[in-house]
């Protein structure tokens, strides 16, 4: 029973992770009626700089909101720069343009650091304490600590402030917000900003785990994909519960199901992912779109 | 000087044109009706005027010209579009559209003095402060988009069909409401109608669209009494 | 088409052998973005995963060598059959995603596939891969295994070419692009919507499970490693920027899919107008770098891909022909009055 609940505490704690990447994802598509395919790879850059920021001497604690920083001004630029241009062009142009990105991230990232895998010191001790006879360790419950305080934190700016209310305004109502004098087209920049930023904070959760190296987002934004599917593509709350069952699942099956072991975690992601597209599309949280003829 | 003044605007979509040559003005304080059957290019005026349309010509607001600015610049100069549909947010709450409509604005106390003038014009949005917008019926909708629009303080309203699918109680509280914001915050109102009669009782000029062009203009008093233009043009 | 033809078939007498090896290699990238561009271009499905059936192709096709010794050329078309059944079983849960989803789900099955070729070791050898024997010509024909091989995509690329083509010309085609258009119109029209998407969706898997058999056979090798997510995202690609729901695009897109990663790297340094600093630094790079900017400007410019660009060019040539016909400009006449 015991191991049970560690391998729970270490799957919300790979939630946490899941969960971040996914709410980046869930505010681009809020905002654009896009999956930004490139997400993953914008989180992996934006750890590779808080590592050159902590390799140079900066202190973990500073490097973290510093990175958070460059992570909002790099999204803002992409939005400008990148996206702007195409934002009323088809589906199909819009996904390729990511997948561009993509590319063009990951190989600036070899380019810039190499391919080889570094170790990433986390922040917190390695330790584990005892709860309540479970033993978890500091480092899992760190994560679910700073995955948890950034979701709050987008949430009251999302909910509490004017500058969150107009961009879900300009997400939700582009035209109509006009109307009110909201800058919709900055509001989008900067939801890209805030999703980059979002995105940089799993990057920097899961790299003490994974070993940083440029392909080191490509399985997480998988179950990020699971997750945000999972808890409705339109809804934060529902990424983020997304990502805590997506977190726990993968654990368990991984350590409980002889089949999966450690290759087919991945696997399993996938298979989330296509099972709730064709029981449930719209997720737990999702609601149902109406098909414009 | 007068508060906006169009001088020979063409305007339309794509590769249709829908004004051909409009020219009207609006005096500081003033209420202008334009009037005209379906297609005649009304709600495309006002859509110039905030851009939200391609235009040639001149807009002047204040004696400035609004070319090439984006809608939400125009807004932001003081010009308050309450469009057709109303454009309510419907994924935000009713609290959150009003916030919207006072966003913009600094004056915390005078904000709180407008809330409290809303909530007494009309006070279903007080009961319905918190739930979704998309609750609202069409009148409560209409009550809700006036009262973002009076949250905005600004020098120039612009009403698309503000009685469209209303019962007429209603339509005529919310013109009585239209008609006191105006005498008391001294805001213009430029108001598209279909509803002839009620418009020409509100304002003080009158312009009557007819395919894209100016047919008729003056004094609504006037135009009230003139019975060939009342049948030909404004339907009673 | 007549010079393409000859391009083609006169291409080994003055390449080299690995030119000529890389020219098959195009061949074998234009046979898969045929199937992918019907898929997309025709019934307006979005794929990310076309690699995993070029991998599910390559693997029947090397497994039936290797394990049981089946003639190669044998295995093309089980290989190319089986990854079509597989591709339409899969059409039927894709019917009920939207594009974007679809896009999403195939983008995790493209890169979930490596680790999932791993797992049956026994079958596939798992990370060590499985290694063929080079082709050898048969009716002892006197070339090199690298032109014999040319000549065998050759002429696979033109029947499967002239399939396809086929295909759109007739029912089938229209009855695609219908769907493309308006699925609910073309419902409402008769068309068996749900037929014809899952048809879609095998055959251009059937097309993909050949170019991956080409593919294992042509090097000789195959392994978990060889389709990796970037080869899916490369086939998408290829086939927009070839020209989508066009004939001739595909094979503009072979092209660029084989030739864009390498010449992006090798081509942006003999550009003057971008400054040398910046030359230098995307150079050194590497491939990914300038091909992913090339990408997106290409996105940005030129969406509608090479035959796009090509028909732009041949519109504003005709445009400039006829001008001296066209009156002066009248505006069209005026909204009526109800």
């Amino acid at each position: 029973m015991q191991e049970f609940m560690q391998q729970v505490v270490s799957g919300i704690a790979s939630g946490g992770v899941f969960a971040s990447l996914a709410l980046a994802l869930v505010l681009i598509y809020n905002a654009m009626g896009l999956v930004n395919f490139a997400q993953g790879e914008m989180a992996m850059f934006a750890t590779f700089i808080a590592f050159t920021l902590v390799d140079h001497g900066l202190s973990y604690w500073i490097a973290f909101p510093l990175t958070l920083v460059i992570a909002f001004a790099g999204g803002v630029l992409i939005q400008r720069i990148v996206i702007r241009p195409v934002e009323r062009a088809p589906v199909l142009t819009l996904v390729i343009i990511t997948l561009g990105l993509a590319t063009l991230v990951n190989g600036a990232a070899g380019f810039l650091w190499g391919y080889i895998p570094r170790a990433f010191s986390s922040p917190f001790p390695v330790s584990t304490i005892s709860i309540g006879g479970v033993v978890a360790s500091l480092q899992d419950l760190g994560v679910i600590g700073v995955s948890a305080a950034v979701l709050v934190l987008i949430y009251l700016l999302l909910q509490h402030t004017t500058i969150g209310l107009s961009m879900r305004a300009a997400a939700h109502h582009p035209e109509a917000s006009r109307l009110l004098g909201v800058r919709t087209s900055w509001m989008l920049a900067l939801g890209w900003g805030l999703a980059s930023a979002v995105g940089a904070v799993s990057g920097i959760m899961v790299a003490p785990v994974l070993l940083l190296e440029p392909n080191m987002m490509q399985s997480i934004i998988i179950y990020a994909f699971a997750a945000a599917v999972l808890g409705g593509i339109e809804s934060p709350l529902g990424a983020v519960i997304g990502g805590v069952i997506v977190g726990v699942t993968v654990n368990l099956a991984g350590a409980y199901l002889p089949f999966v072991g450690g290759d087919l975690r991945l696997a399993v992601g996938l298979a989330i992912i296509v099972v709730v597209l064709i029981l449930k599309p719209n997720g737990l949280l999702g609601r149902p779109s109406v098909r414009r003829v | 000087m007068p508060l906006l003044e169009l001088e020979a605007v063409h305007a339309g979509y794509g590769p249709t044109t829908v004004l051909h040559g409009i020219s009207l003005s609006i005096p500081e304080g003033g209420i202008v009706s334009l009037l005209g059957a379906n297609g005649a290019g009304k709600t495309t005026t006002l859509r110039a005027i905030t851009s939200g349309v391609r235009w040639s010509g001149d807009i002047r607001f204040s004696g400035r010209s609004l070319k090439r600015m984006h809608t939400e610049d125009v807004v932001r100069a003081g010009i308050a579009h309450v469009p057709e549909g109303r454009g309510i947010l419907t994924e935000l709450t009713v609290d959150e559209n009003l916030k919207l409509g006072a966003h913009l604005r600094s004056d915390g106390a005078q904000v709180r003095k407008d809330y409290d003038r809303v909530f007494e014009y009309f006070p279903v949005l007080k009961e319905r402060r918190k739930l979704s917008a998309s609750t609202l019926s069409g009148g409560e909708q209409q009550m809700l988009a006036v009262a973002r629009a009076l949250l905005m303080r600004p020098r120039l309203m612009l009403l698309d069909e503000p009685s469209l699918g209303l019962a007429p109680i209603v339509v005529r509280a919310i013109f009585e409401i239209i008609r006191t914001i105006n005498q008391t915050d001294h805001v213009a109102i430029l108001l598209v109608e279909q509803n002839a009669r009620l418009a020409l009782e509100m304002s003080s000029d009158a312009y009557v669209l007819e395919v894209g062009r100016v047919a008729v203009s003056g004094a609504s008093a006037d135009l009230r009494g003139n019975e060939s233009v009342r049948r030909s043009y404004l339907g009673y | 088409m007549l010079v393409v033809a000859i391009f083609f078939i006169g291409l080994p007498s003055v390449a080299t052998n690995f030119q000529t090896f890389e020219w098959a290699e195009v061949l074998i990238f234009a046979i898969a973005i045929m199937g992918l561009n019907l898929l997309v271009g025709y019934s307006g499905q979005l794929s990310l995963g076309h690699g995993a059936f070029m991998a599910l192709g390559a693997y029947t096709s090397a497994i039936l060598i290797h394990r049981y010794h089946v003639d190669y050329l044998a295995t093309i078309p089980a290989a190319g059959l089986l990854t079509g059944i597989v591709g339409f079983l899969f059409g039927i849960p894709a019917l009920r995603l939207s594009a974007l989803y679809l896009a999403l789900a195939t983008f995790a099955l493209a890169v979930v596939t490596p680790s999932l070729i791993k797992r049956p070791v026994d079958l596939t050898k798992g990370t060590e891969g499985i290694v063929l024997r080079a082709p050898v010509p048969p009716f002892g024909l006197q070339m090199t295994s690298e032109v014999w091989l040319y000549f065998l995509t050759l002429g696979i690329a033109a029947v499967l070419f002239w399939l396809a083509w086929n295909l759109v010309r007739h029912r089938p085609g229209r009855a695609l692009r219908a769907l493309r258009d308006g699925e609910v119109a073309a419902a409402a029209s008769g068309i068996n919507v749900a037929g014809y998407k899952t048809l879609a969706f095998g055959i251009s898997a059937f097309y993909a499970g050949v170019a991956g058999s080409l593919y294992g056979i042509a090097t000789a090798y195959v392994s978990p490693d060889s389709f990796p997510v970037s080869l899916s995202i490369l086939l998408l690609v290829g086939t927009v920027v070839g020209g989508l729901g066009t004939i001739p695009g595909p094979l503009l897109g072979g092209i660029a899919s084989f030739f864009l990663p390498i010449l992006s790297q090798q081509w942006v340094p003999t550009q003057t107008w971008i400054p040398a600093q910046v030359a230098s630094a995307i150079e050194k790079a590497g491939p990914a770098v300038s091909y992913g900017a090339l990408l997106i400007a290409i996105m940005i410019f030129a969406p509608n891909g090479g035959v796009g660009l090509i028909r732009a060019g041949y519109g504003i040539l005709q445009g400039r022909l006829r001008a001296g016909d066209r009156g002066t400009g009248q505006a069209p006449p005026d909204a009526q009055t109800i």
